[in-house]
């Protein structure tokens, strides 16, 4: 009985440190709404410390052809994360009018994307290092890197 | 219970709460609220230059736009981008001629020129003065054409100018301009009016337009 207490709390405890540790940067957070007929409903909430893993499990060429595609961007969205990063809460674009809103600003260390139009709504918080994890990982599997 | 396991159970509680603390769950937590629902930026007043923009249309659509971009930002990305005519940070121009002017020269003019009205034009349609005055360059464009009055100011401090033109030839240096543009005190750049926009571009340490 005590063994099976010791297993459980053992394991309780893994759990919750593997959460911890998962939950340390928070969370990507993406959620599409298309009102029209066949739109998209996407919501999809990812720990942010668990893509960099996991695109460690994405083969080589996979990279290297992801990379590529982006290699002009690469250079401009590290300068601008990296930049980003030093102003953790700031508005930077909001447009209005009387049926859309866009908004794009940072808050609590996180690229927040707004957009609520009438025919759709996007929403995405994204943690700054986890952009900035991936966009490093993509820029060493760049050629000649 | 006995002490061995009581040491394991208080040592698996404390590595527990630990990590609990020590991970920004609380940040999770806050994540999760509805993104759009909080309404507030924070206003700080640092020694970070913003550059404004901001455009409200009185239309029936009621457009505004506001852009806030910090100048030590731009400074860092622009030489990041190397598209077409933009390298480094400076913008290729051809042969610093723009219809048959010389702006390099024009600019050197300029420079060297105390302070005064170069341009003065007064019509019944449209009022236009171009000075030089307190070191910054002035355009200012009263169009009066119709009752829909519409009325144009540009104020570029002349350190800026200096700096966008201090690259080499045929080239306009952006970064160099930018940083000259940090330099300067809070001040209004460009000021659009008429029957139905305002844009303005103006400079100050706050990350929110008021």
């Amino acid at each position: 009985m005590m063994l099976l207490a010791k297993a459980a709390l053992g394991l309780g405890g893994t759990i919750i440190l593997a959460g911890a540790y998962t939950m340390r940067e928070g969370v990507i957070r993406v959620d599409v709404d298309e009102y029209r007929a066949g739109g998209s409903h996407l919501h999809l909430w990812v720990p942010a410390a668990a893509v960099p893993m996991a695109m460690h499990f994405v083969p080589g060429k996979h990279m290297r052809h992801a990379s590529e595609q982006a290699r002009e961007a690469l250079p401009v969205l590290h300068a601008f994360v990296k930049e980003l990063k030093k102003y953790p809460d700031a508005e930077f674009v909001e447009i209005d009018d009387n049926a859309q809103h866009l908004r794009a600003r940072t808050h609590g260390g996180k690229l927040q994307i707004d957009v609520d139009a009438p025919d759709q709504k996007v929403h995405v918080l994204c943690p700054l290092s986890a952009i900035e994890d991936v966009t490093s990982q993509l820029e060493e599997h760049a050629p000649g890197a | 219970m006995p002490d061995r396991n009581r040491g394991f159970l208080v040592t698996t509680v404390l590595i527990a709460a630990a990590a609990l603390f020590l991970s920004p769950l609380g940040a999770l937590a806050q994540s999760t609220a509805a993104p759009a629902s909080s309404n507030q930026p924070t206003t700080s007043v640092s020694k970070d230059r913003w550059l404004h923009v901001r455009v409200i249309s009185s239309d029936a659509r009621g457009e505004s736009v506001r852009v806030n971009v910090p100048l030590e930002l731009a400074e860092k990305v622009l030489p990041a981008i190397n598209k077409h005519r933009l390298h480094e940070g400076k913008i290729k121009i051809d042969d610093a001629h723009v219809n048959d002017v010389d702006l390099r020269a024009l600019v050197d003019a300029i420079r060297t020129t105390k302070d005064g009205e170069f341009v003065t034009v007064q019509s019944k349609d449209c009022d236009v003065r171009v000075a030089k005055q307190n070191n910054h360059l002035i355009v200012h464009v009263l169009d009066k054409e119709n009752s829909k009055k519409s009325e144009v100011e540009v104020r570029v401090p002349m350190k800026v100018i200096d700096a966008l033109f201090s690259a080499g030839k045929d080239e306009l240096d952006l970064v160099a301009a930018l940083h000259a543009l940090s330099a300067q005190g809070d001040t209004e750049l460009v000021s659009v009016k008429d029957h139905e926009n305002i844009v303005r571009v103006w400079l100050d340490s706050k990350n929110v337009t008021d």
